[in-house]
């Protein structure tokens, strides 16, 4: 491994400041939404854009917590998943039943990945890791490709298309339903890994996975499942993605960018910090879009002041915003 | 040692002669092909400086081969520079834009290192789109005089050798161990008094000139013409897989890296059964999952391997000298 | 074109035809690269992966026009025409070895169609040097018709996204002169000279443009964008982009309640299964106009060219039978190019030579391309090298286009 890194003390990540800080931000939206159409539409729009980077995130986090890699295919696993899911509907099946079918589909194959490609690098080589994620990213491109071809292909709204209004800001079902969807995935997880044996093992078995074998803990078995669910939560970023960017092979890179960001951002071990990083990366790219003087705010900037943001971010709180404070001993 | 540096000199010799022989003896295509293989040899090598020697991971270094090809081509479009002339200014500015890199860097540990330098490899070639009337945008912006393919593989590979030479140079000496030392324990590197902020700025630049000037001859392998999409995060992941394909810490597998990242898409797309432009991904991905796979530490943790297993074959052999 | 002009014009074309006469008599046995007695074989570059690769269906059009020819007629003049697809993905420093690959490897006779603006750049100087033809590139950009006294071997077909822009900013100015106008347009050089050429149609009524917002290929959503032009009253809306933001762009503009009284969408995007699918998730395409110059398989299917476009994807690319049957232009679009090269072919020389096909290709006037648009005229001359110079207004009625007045000459 790079470094040796032995994390004995750990202190929770949702530190005073960082809590005042984002409560603020939200009296600011608050503030702004209430007092301008414009502001509050771009704010929605940035909510629903950012629950779906944040759904992705959070697909990244849970990988990163089992087996500390980044994982580069996330995205392309997630594209996969869901052109899986087109592939149910052009053979008749309706879109929920497919829906649900793709997520156990998607369980499985993290569950392979990790077997097969992951567990017999995992503790040789880090730079190896990535490699071979690297790899499953243009492998699974390629496969897709392939097989689906490349041209633009359409699925069926999943929410429909009605959209509401409340004031002079319209937001569409599609929007509800993703930020909904974003955040009943975290508190499944949270309750999971909180109140179920389950999830304690899995964390176990990511935190001391010396100890928790000691104590009958399956750990390649704990990981394997976290890269299963980490995979069903990819199939459902991608088919909430869908309705916004349709099916093609690039769908998810771009998303993949600001997910990484957003994962980062909330810092690499927290699953709430994963989505709340998406949402707040979201409406902060829309404001700024909508606000800035034209030169910085056009939209080549987009990405890089993305990733500026990020980078200024972990500048001050080197671990994102609840990253747990990592301290080394030698 | 002297067995062991007369190998490592018999293998250069031998790949110097393989090279210049090719260069009398293939067609000018490819003579390109070639040229490209050299292009990648020169940013694995800067790349391996800074992972495999200092331990810093980046997944960047696309970006600053867009910065030293840019340089290169507008230089050359606006100002009429000689080629060769722009590539010793492309690796100032990408060794300055590297330093400038590390500064930030030096606040980063690992995984969060990987995504500000992704962030990196992301960001940059949008840039030429924002100042499109300097950078011709997505349209592109060519060179003054465009360079056949010999020119190409010539001066390519003159530059490999530089850079191969240089290399070995500051790896050996000082600067090389106290890289080392950072690899293998910052905090026992600190207390030694190896100043960290020095040397890893120091690892950075040096690994983004290289990058740099590697940018420069890509550019002009493109017939001269810079454009965004040219450096997008696939170049970047593709040095990074010859890095890892080469092996980390050692310049000797560098060559098999190049050659990996540089043939085989082609190759892939001439495959059985999946060949074709479609199916050249899969193959593609396929053999790097399995090079990974099989041989972690790269060629050069292969040949570290065999090294030892050939040397503890000889001290537990009782009949050899 | 004065007398001198015309004189010059006519030496020039004597001169031209005495080199041919002369070469092809003294060069009896000896051929241009890529032609045998039984074969010519070209090639091109396309985005089949990647970004930009929605374009795939093109080439597959032109390989099956080609197997028609080569099925029904025996190829040109005996010689049966091989089309090697080549895939660049949109990356110029995958095109050039490509095009390197088809010269000197290869050994094509030409270079056929090949797709995009930047891979065309990166690769017009290299062609052009070895003096092999780059013809009918498939892109909208007009430096293939402008500097062809520089790049004597390349062409381009369709006709330019600028003189397109310019359409669209006459009619406005001339049907809808108090429109207020809101631009959303790809922040490259795909969408600025599509916006360009609107700003020239406009004319003096450039101020009507109250709103231009830029947005970039990586956003997911254009809502930002769409929302600043209904904040400031825009009541007409000019979209060019590609076909993923374009339709997100009529969804969006419909979900925040917004119906401009006239939108205008580049063609590249208003092919009918994207209008389709923009239709599908919810935008209104209430008075939604386009131009093409293709004809529509979908609405116009009793025109012979459409039936012969039919019968040739039923036999040879039965692939592309759905996208056909659903309108999809770049279908039309493939044979248009593939019939316009065949054309050229069959004057360059019973022994076609690459001299010849440029030749031929530089001095197109003909009507008779069954997939275009009736009435539109091929057309190139020594000074004019835009085949395709006219286009027709189109708007969205139920779940088609329908073509709206005449013709439109003038586009360059």
């Amino acid at each position: 491994m790079l470094g040796l890194t032995r994390k004995t003390k750990v202190s929770t990540g949702a530190s005073l400041p960082v809590l005042a800080g984002l409560a603020a931000a939200a009296v600011f939206l608050l503030i702004g939404c209430l007092s301008s159409d414009t502001f509050a539409q771009q704010t929605v729009a940035g909510l629903s854009q950012g629950a779906i980077y944040g759904s992705l995130a959070l697909a990244l986090v849970l990988i990163y917590r089992a087996t500390e890699v980044i994982n580069f295919a996330q995205g392309e696993m997630a594209m996969a998943t869901t052109y899986i899911a087109y592939q149910l509907t052009l053979w008749h099946v309706t879109y929920w039943l497919a829906f649900f079918l793709t997520i156990v589909i998607a369980f499985v194959l993290g569950v392979v990945v990790y077997g097969v490609l992951i567990r017999p690098v995992q503790h040789r080589s880090v730079i190896a890791l990535v490699i071979v994620t690297v790899g499953m990213f243009i492998l699974i491109d390629g496969l897709v490709t392939w097989k689906w071809g490349a041209d633009l292909k359409f699925m069926a709204a999943p929410f429909g298309n009605q959209v509401y209004h409340a004031g002079g800001v319209a937001f569409s079902r599609q929007d509800l339903g993703v930020l909904l969807i974003s955040i009943l995935s975290v508190i499944l997880l949270w309750v999971l890994f909180q109140f179920t044996k389950l999830g304690l093992a899995m964390r176990a078995a990511a935190l001391r996975p010396a100890a928790a074998a000691l104590v009958g803990v399956r750990v390649d078995w704990m990981l394997a499942v976290g890269w299963g669910l980490a995979a069903v939560l990819g199939a459902v970023a991608g088919l909430m993605t869908e309705p916004y960017v349709f099916l093609q092979p690039s769908m998810m890179q771009a998303i993949l960018l600001y997910s990484f960001a957003a994962a980062v951002l909330g810092g690499l071990e927290s699953p709430a910090g994963a989505v709340i990083g998406g949402l707040a990366l979201g409406v902060f790219l829309n404001l700024f879009g909508q606000y800035a003087p034209r030169d910085i705010g056009s939209s080549e900037l987009r990405l890089p002041v993305a990733f500026a943001l990020l980078l200024v971010i972990l500048l001050f709180k080197p671990t994102g915003l609840f990253g747990r404070k990592q301290v080394r001993r030698v | 040692m002297t067995r062991g540096l007369a190998t490592r000199l018999t293998a250069i010799g031998i790949v110097v002669a393989i090279v210049v022989l090719l260069g009398f003896t293939m067609t000018d295509y490819h003579r390109g092909l070639g040229a490209r293989v050299g292009i990648y040899f020169i940013a694995i090598l800067g790349l391996n400086i800074l992972i495999g020697y200092t331990g810093q991971i980046s997944i960047g270094h696309g970006a600053f081969m867009a910065i030293g090809g840019y340089t290169t081509a507008i230089m050359s479009n606006y100002h009429h520079t000689n080629l060769i002339a722009t590539l010793p200014l492309a690796f100032a500015i990408t060794f300055v834009c590297g330093v400038l890199v590390g500064i930030p860097s030096l606040r980063f540990r690992g995984v969060y290192l990987a995504l500000a330098t992704f962030a990196l490899a992301v960001s940059v070639p949008q840039l030429p789109l924002k100042w499109s009337k300097w950078t011709g945008g997505s349209n592109g912006i060519r060179t003054h005089t465009t360079p056949g393919n010999t020119w190409l593989y010539e001066v390519t590979w003159a530059c490999v050798g530089l850079a191969f030479v240089g290399a070995w140079l500051i790896l050996r000496g000082r600067t090389g161990r106290a890289f080392r030392s950072i690899r293998d324990s910052e905090i026992a590197a600190a207390s030694s008094g190896v100043s960290l902020p020095i040397y890893k700025t120091l690892a950075f630049g040096i690994s983004a000139a290289f990058a740099g000037v590697a940018g420069s001859l890509f550019v002009l392998v493109t017939n001269g013409f810079a454009q965004p999409n040219e450096f997008g995060v696939t170049l970047s992941l593709q040095i990074l897989i010859g890095a890892a394909v080469a092996g980390l810490g050692s310049l000797y597998g560098t060559i098999v890296g190049a050659l990996f990242v540089g043939l085989l898409p082609e190759l892939s797309s001439s495959a059985p059964l999946i060949g074709s432009s479609h199916g050249q991904d899969v193959v593609f991905g396929a053999i790097v999952i399995l090079v990974m796979l099989l041989l972690p530490n790269g060629v050069a943790g292969l040949l570290h391997a065999i090294d030892s297993r050939v040397k503890s074959a000889i001290k537990s052999d009782p009949t050899a000298s | 074109m004065g007398m001198k002009g015309r004189l010059v014009a006519v030496l020039a074309g004597v001169a031209m035809v005495a080199t041919i006469a002369v070469t092809a008599a003294s060069g009896a046995t000896r051929t241009d690269p890529g032609v045998t007695a039984t074969s010519i074989n070209i090639g091109g570059t396309f985005p089949l992966t990647g970004v930009a690769s929605l374009y795939k269906t093109i080439p597959a059009a032109e390989k099956a026009y080609f197997d028609y020819v080569n099925d029904t007629a025996g190829g040109v003049n005996g010689r049966k025409i091989n089309f090697n697809i080549l895939d660049d993905s949109y990356d110029p420093s995958k095109t050039v070895p490509l095009a390197q690959q088809l010269v000197s490897q290869d050994k094509v006779f030409a270079a056929v169609g090949s797709l995009g603006t930047a891979p065309g750049l990166a690769t017009w100087g290299y062609y052009n040097q070895n003096k092999v033809p780059q013809v009918l590139l498939a892109t909208g950009d007009s430096y293939w018709g402008f500097s062809y006294k520089k790049y004597p071997w390349t062409t381009g077909w369709q006709p330019d996204y600028p003189g397109e822009g310019k359409l669209y900013g006459r009619y406005i100015a001339k049907n809808m002169p108090t429109a207020k106008i809101g631009v959303l347009y790809q922040n490259d050089a795909f969408g600025k000279n599509y916006y360009a050429g609107l700003r020239v149609g406009l004319g003096a009524k450039k101020e009507l443009i109250t709103d231009a917002e830029s947005y970039d290929a990586t956003s997911t959503s254009v809502t930002q964008q769409i929302l600043s032009m209904k904040a400031k009253g825009c009541d007409t809306l000019v979209i060019f982009a590609l076909p993923g933001q374009t339709i997100t762009a009529l969804v969006t503009a419909t979900k925040v309640g917004w119906s401009p009284s006239a939108t205008f969408v580049g063609n590249v995007s208003s092919n009918r299964i994207f209008m389709l699918a923009a239709l599908g998730a919810g935008a209104n395409l209430n008075n939604v106009y386009s131009t093409t110059y293709i004809e529509s398989s979908s609405s116009q299917k009793n025109l012979p060219g459409v039936k012969l476009a039919a019968s040739i994807v039923a036999k040879y690319a039965p692939a592309l039978q759905s996208s056909f049957d659903n309108g999809d232009a770049n279908v039309m679009y493939g044979f248009g190019v593939a019939w316009t090269f065949v054309y050229a072919l069959q004057h360059a020389g019973k022994t076609p030579t690459r001299a010849g096909l440029m030749k031929a290709l530089h001095s197109l006037n003909t009507t008779k391309n069954p997939f275009v648009y009736p009435g539109i005229r091929l057309q190139t001359s020594a000074k004019d090298n835009f085949p395709i110079e006219q286009e027709i207004l189109i708007k969205w009625a139920g779940q088609d286009f329908q073509a709206i007045g005449k013709l439109q000459g003038g586009v360059r």
